[in-house]
């Protein structure tokens, strides 16, 4: 029961961490000006056309996939498979369990080796391209490392050491019904939800910040209109 | 000055974000796993079962389907002359039935299974869709 208590505390300081964090950066970002208008051309000239770059820059990453089809590859494997694996882990949350969230656990199960085929692929990319493995630093290292270790730990809850899924479910379902239940102490369990704390809480300080920042990119975000409309934000407005 | 009014408006939404969210408390959502009708004690440890149960079922199909070796103690079968739930009728219900042993808890872990698609869920072997039980 200790271990469900020291977890318990563990996942709701993360997740304070985690949603009060990303929540202060995205307002930094909000107010942040962008002075001048430097959308990449050929760029939309409409609202809605930015809207339609911007999500195929979300799904399909297409500014990566027309600067370098290998990097492509294998980040998008790793993002379509992470969003599956996530998408399955919403089982955890709800009960009942929504239809189509039953429906994708096998898939998800999938992902998660096609996740680490797209991480390998990448951290590769970081030993093989000498241009990255130049401007490659520890942290980028340790952010795949942990991404990986997250990714082997649960494949192994599923394939190499099962734990109790239902005591498991129960408890996650305690931490959001402020209701503690016993966590089942398998030592993959722990690691696993280890991992994953330790990803919560850096995540706000961390290059994965470029999920929100994404969003906020200049060159991506504005519509190419500067006859039209004169732009001004930050020092170009006084 | 006034940004420093902002971070406190923030912390203090924060705050009461977190207040609220106590609001919810409630008891867990648990699956209601029907006792065994008889024994004390499963063809394994209880906490070894629910961890490997579907380990011993493949297995048993593997050395059953493939080496022709039919033991009974792993077997689908023997799970139901303990698991069963009987409905109104005093019948064992059918996997059809959210009540029955196995579904308990797979639909609470939103785990399907495709044993029942061949064969029986019920003991004694009531009739399905496959030839054999």
């Amino acid at each position: 029961m200790t271990l469900s208590v020291v977890y318990a505390i563990l996942f709701y300081a993360a997740t304070l961490l985690l949603v009060v964090g990303v929540v202060r950066k995205i307002i930094i970002y909000a107010r942040t000006p962008a002075p001048l208008k430097i959308p990449v051309t050929p760029a939309p000239t409409t609202k809605a056309g930015v809207v339609w770059r911007m999500t195929k820059e979300v799904t399909v990453f297409q500014s990566l996939f027309k600067a370098n089809k290998w990097t492509w590859l294998f980040g998008w494997m790793f993002h379509v498979a992470l969003a599956f694996v996530l998408f399955r882990h919403l089982r955890y949350f709800q009960e009942p369990v929504w239809a189509i969230v039953a429906l994708i656990q096998p898939i998800g199960q999938y992902a998660g080796f096609a996740m680490l085929a797209g991480l390998t692929g990448l951290w590769a990319r970081r030993f093989l391209v000498d241009r990255v493995r130049y401007i490659t630093s520890l942290s980028d290292h340790l952010m795949l490392a942990l991404l990986v270790a997250i990714g082997l730990s649960g494949l192994a809850i599923k394939y190499l050491a099962h734990t109790d899924i239902v005591a498991l479910k129960t408890w996650v379902l305690g931490l959001m019904y402020f209701d503690l239940q016993p966590l089942p102490s398998d030592i993959f369990v722990l690691l696993h939800l280890g991992l994953v704390i330790i990803l919560m809480v850096i995540f706000p300080i961390s290059k994965l910040l470029h999920v929100p920042g994404l969003f906020f990119m200049p060159t991506r975000n504005q519509v190419d209109n500067p006859r039209e409309v004169r732009h001004t934000a930050g020092w170009t407005a006084k | 000055m006034k940004a420093k009014r902002n971070t406190q408006r923030f912390w203090l939404a924060a705050f009461i974000f977190v207040l609220f969210s106590f609001g919810v408390m409630a008891d867990v959502p648990v699956p209601d796993i029907p006792e065994a009708v008889k024994g004390e004690q499963c063809v394994e440890e209880t906490g070894f079962m629910r961890r490997n149960h579907m380990e011993l079922l493949l297995h048993q199909r593997d050395d059953t389907l493939r080496k022709g070796i039919r033991t009974q103690k792993h077997s689908l079968k023997n799970c139901f002359t303990c698991h069963v739930v009987k409905g109104a009728d005093n019948q064992p219900v059918t996997v059809k039935d959210s009540r029955h042993f196995c579904r308990e808890c797979h639909d609470y872990a939103a785990v399907q299974v495709d044993c029942f698609q061949c064969h029986t869920s019920v003991p004694g072997g009531a009739k399905t869709t496959g030839t054999r039980p």
